[in-house]
């Protein structure tokens, strides 16, 4: 039976950490699966499901790790992954939206917009936020991927975060995402 | 004829190159019917030959498969080329034979399109929206392209890094 990790790690950005990670995980027998790997300015940030090999558990896998990353000062967290979560499912087909926020930055915009997410039953399934624009008006933007068990509860959603509009000063839109196969 | 299983890569009939045909050869018209069969059968609404490990340069396009969408109704295309392309738009694209994945590629609103019927006349198709892409696909598909070639953003294209 295969058993499974998530890492995460992080560090100042510089070219080879991917390489010294794989390489790394490599040597300790451990297969990359999944993984999402981001700058976010000048930090590196990844987050990878590992398939351990024998003799590792997920809660040695840190300690095994760190030898092989203290040169490049990347901070290692792992963790188990339950069995039935790292399975391969087919993705089921459910209605998958797109919310765009954007607006003046000012605390408390991702909290309030995600608690109108939850209590619609949308689950946020993606996300990314910059700041952007000048240092002294900053623009935060937001776009996330919300999926949704019922395509009719998406009325209800947007009607609500119409209604967070004028509360945050912000701008949003919320479209069914299309995805095409052929 | 027969529906036949729609391969799925890393099947290599999906990368490979693919011959040109001519439409008096009965061969061709029995794939063209496979191609059919098939494509009934599906849950799509294209197909290219390779696609049932024909190595030739037949596609079906039958975008009034899907419900609202009505385009050119079936078309069958021997050795289709496109001639044009207008209107880039980037789309959220998935394939019959890349099972469970979808990625943001590039591909454009209109497209015109070449190619003999199964009777061998030259016949040009100006397809838009929904059935534009299915041709860009199913022509990459008879060059040995996936739409796994041609993602441009890993995610939210609003996050591109300006170049
Ligand atoms: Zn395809």
């Amino acid at each position: 039976m295969d058993h499974f990790a998530i890492i995460t790690a992080f560090g100042p950005d510089r070219p080879g950490i991917v390489a010294l990670m794989a390489d790394s995980l490599h040597q300790l027998g451990c297969n990359i699966e999944d993984t999402c790997m981001t700058r976010l300015r000048g930090e590196f940030t990844m987050m990878l499901m590992v398939r351990l090999p024998e003799g590792i558990v997920a809660e040695d896998l840190g300690r095994r790790l760190t030898p092989f990353t203290t040169p490049l000062d990347l901070a290692i967290l792992c963790r188990a992954m339950p069995d039935q979560a790292a399975s391969r499912q087919t993705p089921l087909e459910i209605p998958t939206f797109m919310l765009s926020v954007y607006g003046a930055d000012h605390p408390g915009i991702v909290a309030q917009v995600a608690r109108t997410v939850a209590q619609h039953q949308g689950n946020i399934t993606d996300m990314n936020t910059r700041v952007i624009g000048s240092g002294d008006r900053p623009i935060y933007v937001m776009v996330m991927e919300v999926q949704l068990q019922e395509a009719q509860q998406a009325d209800q959603l947007r009607q609500a975060l119409e209604q967070l509009k004028p509360l945050l000063g912000v701008d949003l839109t919320f479209r069914l995402l299309e995805s095409v196969t052929f | 004829m027969a529906i036949r299983p729609i391969l799925q890569y890393p099947h290599q009939a999906l990368k490979s190159t693919n011959a040109a045909v001519v439409p008096s050869d009965p061969a061709v018209q029995a794939v063209v019917q496979d191609m059919l069969d098939t494509l009934a059968a599906s849950p799509g609404v294209a197909l290219a030959a390779p696609q049932i490990g024909q190595a030739v340069q037949v596609i079906v396009v039958d975008v009034s498969r899907k419900k609202g969408e009505r385009g050119h109704g079936l078309v069958v295309l021997l050795n289709p080329v496109i001639l044009s392309l207008e209107g880039k738009k980037s789309v959220r694209e998935g394939c019959l034979s890349v099972p469970d994945y979808t990625g943001n590629v590039l591909r454009y609103e209109e497209a015109l399109v070449e190619g003999l019927t199964p009777e061998g006349r030259v016949v040009t198709v100006s397809a838009s929206g929904f059935e534009a892409l299915a041709f860009q696909h199913e022509v990459d598909h008879l060059n040995g392209l996936l739409f796994l070639d041609r993602i441009e953003s890993l995610s939210t294209d609003l996050f591109r890094r300006k170049k």
